[in-house]
């Protein structure tokens, strides 16, 4: 469902993404994992189609996202980590106009929109214009707009970020039930405990190389021996990445 | 006092500690550059129109001085003006009012801070631009040299008179309106400021001046002119001040800019006990209750657009919910509308009767400079409205990016949703101009033609330079055409609608000929004719897709090259921590690396500290 084919980005002289190959099948949660700067916002805009890489390429579903990126991102639902929307619009106004991007017919949108707005609890600020709305508003907001036209893939950048405990837990509920029905999810995350809980299986990315990929198993079972958690063996592994660089 | 000047303080330590890049440099200077050209325009014409003025016997100086007193009143609106909308947005809207208002400080002094920073912000332009205007006065009436400080003395309490109204029409508004209201606060100002030009420009009369004959007698044509602007008005105060130091009155000169200087100190003091009271509830009420219900269920306009494509309708309907619910575009609304209410009133009262030349020959010429004037004004719109809406989008961009349309496309739309109504408020324009100006079928055929080809290429060159110099974190997108970006497009347009207006002269100058003569056109001068209008339509069919592919193509380069910016910075950052001293930056390296290698050989804890080993690697 999504292939990562040697993909490369450089900024100047700084190389973002190294090299990294991978693909995600139909139906997986898939967890990407790495400290701050490591290079997963920029894999995750490479994907989205925000960002063109230096090579390699991104294959959503058999599509192309270098060569027919708008066909790619009809199969897409995309969540950043910063809920950026026109504030000047309602709620409703904002996933109106993302419902008439993916061309869902109006008796489509009105069912979809009123669910997921229920879902979400955001049926009673509606007709508020969205720069009333608090952080974690505005990002249930997008997730909504995300899921409005059924995606088959959903990337999404720190999913968290700015939620209450009550919308994390709906969330996980969301993504489960959706991966359940064939959607592949992929996510980047700080959150190692989220990443546990839901993803089926995890890459760890450090300084833009792909250093680990594998189910919670595969990675605990390479670790050393005594590591149980994901966090341990995500220190484990960045920590001795780092050691073997210095002399 | 202290709180006053920590609360000032960032802002100068952010000038001073800006880091220009070659860049920015560059730009400084081009922009430096461009500002003293204007200025020196502004200081020669000035010059020249006090020399004539100075050489018509008799009334010279009365029409000179009436001139300054007139200025100084235009300036005194416009200060005012200007006060109003940085007060508003300085005392109330800012963003870091939130930080400033939780610091042990008293209200007032957050205040005065604020005042002082406003009366700066919203003046420093305009009297940098009207100086050469009063300079040229002292050097064409020879003033002496206490001229230049009298003129600063008087010209700063104006900014802080202004400034002081400002604020007192300000704060009471902001506490009696709920800030849900606060868009009808910016439509109040918007007819405030509409009330004040059109009123200012009809008291003024201009076009009496330089025509004696309109009045009853030579004496009362004197008195009109020669009569002095209310007493109570403080621009009438600093015009009595610069007169006085022009003639080396210093006596009488120090007396009115001591009545400017009382005057401002006075509405200080008034500002700062009122802020005591109300300031703090007014910002209080500024920050709650924001939400504003709007019906979602309005329906009208996705009806009427069913037919159209979604990312069409999607786009068009967002433009124009945006556009009516942002207050900031309200102001600039209502200052459009007076400039064309005064440009079509000019045309209403221009004297072609009185005129020596055949009446029909002037008023087809004048509708024919009316294209340029029209497209002038075509221009000037889009420099408002079309070229800042692409950094519109802001940070909000991302929809865009990821939404299934090509950028292509997405710049297409864009220009669809901004040359209809410019499309048609070009076309109404020039058709009303054309009957006021009682202009043969021909004219009229040909200005609205032409004016039909100009506005699509107007429209392409504002949303393609607007994409190819956007600015998504821009808090005021609008500002954003004082940038390069803005001057290439308003020069690239003139440009443009010059060189259409231009090659259609000869062309029409030969129609016109043929006409008046009562004679056939010759086969070259026909040859001629077909050639000038092609060019016009090749230069029109350019304009119209060669901006919006640079636009596409920056556009695109200028979202990949963000992200290296940010690197860039934060390269910078490193830069300035690896310039430690030698010796340091060993011990450091040494310290850090001990620490390694006891990780490494189990003797302490597994996991160092966060960014360790960037820290090894900087000390390289």
């Amino acid at each position: 469902m999504i292939k990562l084919i040697h993909l490369y980005k450089q900024y100047g002289q700084n190389i973002a993404i190294d090299n990294i190959h991978l693909s995600v099948s139909p139906g997986e949660i898939f967890g990407f994992i790495g400290p701050n700067g490591a290079g997963k916002t920029t894999t995750i805009q490479i994907m989205a189609g925000l960002l063109a890489p230096t090579s390699g390429n991104v294959i959503l579903s058999g599509i192309s996202m270098n060569s027919d990126p708008v066909n790619a991102k009809r199969l897409v639902g995309y969540i950043p980590d910063r809920p950026y929307i026109y504030e000047k619009l309602t709620g409703i106004e904002y996933l109106r106009f993302i419902a008439d991007f993916y061309q869902i017919s109006h008796d489509d949108f009105t069912k979809k929109s009123s669910r997921l707005l229920k879902e979400f609890s955001l049926e009673d600020r509606q007709n508020e214009l969205i720069e009333a709305y608090s952080h974690g508003m505005k990002q249930r907001l997008i997730m909504i707009s995300a899921l409005l036209h059924d995606p088959p893939i959903i990337i999404v950048d720190e999913p968290m970020v700015g939620l209450d405990p009550v919308a994390i837990k709906l969330v996980k509920n969301v993504f489960k039930q959706r991966s359940h029905e064939g959607t592949t999810i992929f996510l980047s995350t700080h959150t190692l405990s989220l990443a546990e809980q839901i993803c089926d299986r995890v890459g760890i990315i450090h300084k833009g190389k792909l250093i680990a990929t594998g189910s919670m198993e595969d990675l605990k079972s390479s670790a050393k021996s005594g590591t149980e958690d994901l966090e341990d063996i995500f220190f484990q592994l960045t920590l001795e990445t780092k050691m073997e660089s210095i002399p | 006092m202290t709180d006053i000047q920590s609360l000032i303080r960032p802002r100068f330590l952010a000038l001073i500690r800006q880091r220009l890049s070659m860049k920015k440099k560059v730009g400084l200077f081009f922009f430096s550059g461009i500002g003293l050209m204007i200025w020196s325009v502004i200081f020669y014409v000035s010059y020249r129109v006090l020399t004539y003025f100075k050489n018509i016997e008799s009334i010279g100086d009365y029409l000179s001085f009436k001139l300054l007193s007139m200025i100084l009143l235009t300036l005194f609106s416009l200060l005012i003006f200007s006060a109003i909308l940085t007060t508003l947005s300085k005392l109330f809207l800012s963003k870091d009012l939130g930080l400033v208002h939780g610091l042990p400080i008293p209200s007032e002094n957050i205040f005065i801070a604020r005042w002082i920073e406003s009366t700066f912000d919203s003046s420093w332009m305009m009297i940098l631009y009207t100086l050469p205007a009063f300079i040229a006065y002292g050097i064409v009436f020879k003033a002496p040299l206490l001229y230049i400080i009298f003129l600063l003395v008087a010209l700063m309490p104006l900014a802080m008179i202004a400034n002081g109204i400002s604020s007192l029409i300000v704060m009471p508004v902001v506490v009696i309106l709920p800030a849900t209201r606060i868009r009808s606060l910016f439509v109040l100002f918007g007819l405030g400021v509409f009330v004040t030009l059109y009123i200012a420009f009809r008291v003024m009369q201009p076009e009496r001046f330089v025509n004696p004959e309109g009045f009853a007698s030579v004496i009362l044509y004197l008195r009109t002119i020669s009569m002095p602007s209310s007493p109570l008005l403080p621009s009438t105060w600093v015009f009595d001040t610069l007169k006085s130091s022009i003639h080396a009155k210093y006596s009488d000169a120090i007396f009115h800019s001591g009545l400017l200087w009382s005057f401002g100190m006075l509405l200080f003091c008034i500002n700062t006990i009122v802020a005591r009271f109300i300031y703090f509830n007014g910002y209080s009420k500024s920050q709650t209750a924001q939400s504003r219900i709007i019906s979602g269920n309005n329906l009208f306009l996705y009806q009427i657009m069913s037919q159209v494509s979604g990312p069409v309708r999607a786009i068009f309907i967002k433009e124009l919910k945006t556009f009516w619910r942002d207050q900031t575009q309200w102001t600039q609304l209502f200052l459009i509308g007076a400039l064309i209410i005064i440009y079509l009133y000019n045309f209403s009262v221009l004297p072609f009767e009185k005129s020596p030349l055949n009446a029909v020959y002037v008023e087809n010429l004048f509708s024919f400079l009316n294209i340029a004037l029209a497209a002038f004004v075509l221009t000037a719109i889009g420099a408002r409205f079309v070229f800042p809406s692409i950094s519109h989008e802001g940070m909000a961009f991302w929809i865009i990016q990821s939404s299934p349309v090509s950028i292509r496309t997405y710049l297409w739309i864009k220009w669809l949703c901004y040359f209809l109504p410019l499309f048609l408020l070009s076309e109404i324009l020039i058709i009303m101009t054309n009957f006021l100006l009682h202009v043969n079928m021909f004219m009229m055929v040909l200005s609205v033609l032409t004016i039909a080809c100009i506005v699509p290429g107007v429209v392409a060159l504002g949303i393609g330079l607007g994409a190819a110099y956007p600015d998504f974190k821009s808090e005021n997108p609008t500002q954003t055409v004082t940038g390069f970006g803005g001057l290439m497009y308003m020069f690239c347009a003139s440009a443009f609608f010059g060189s259409i207006v231009l090659l259609e002269t000869y062309p029409v100058y030969l129609i016109f000929n043929a006409h008046f003569k009562r004679v056939f056109l010759k086969d070259i001068d026909a040859i001629m004719i077909v050639f000038c209008f092609s060019t016009c339509l090749i230069i029109c069919l350019f304009v119209l897709f060669a901006p919006m592919f640079f636009g596409e193509h920056r556009l695109k380069r200028n979202v990949q090259a963000r992200d290296e910016e940010d690197i860039d910075d934060d390269n910078d950052d490193d830069n300035e921590k690896a310039s430690l001293s030698g010796i340091e930056t060993e011990t450091r390296r040494n310290i850090l690396l001990s620490r390694v290698y006891k990780i490494k050989s189990g003797k302490a804890n597994r996991y160092p500290a966060k960014n360790v080993f960037e820290e090894i690697q900087s000390c390289h």
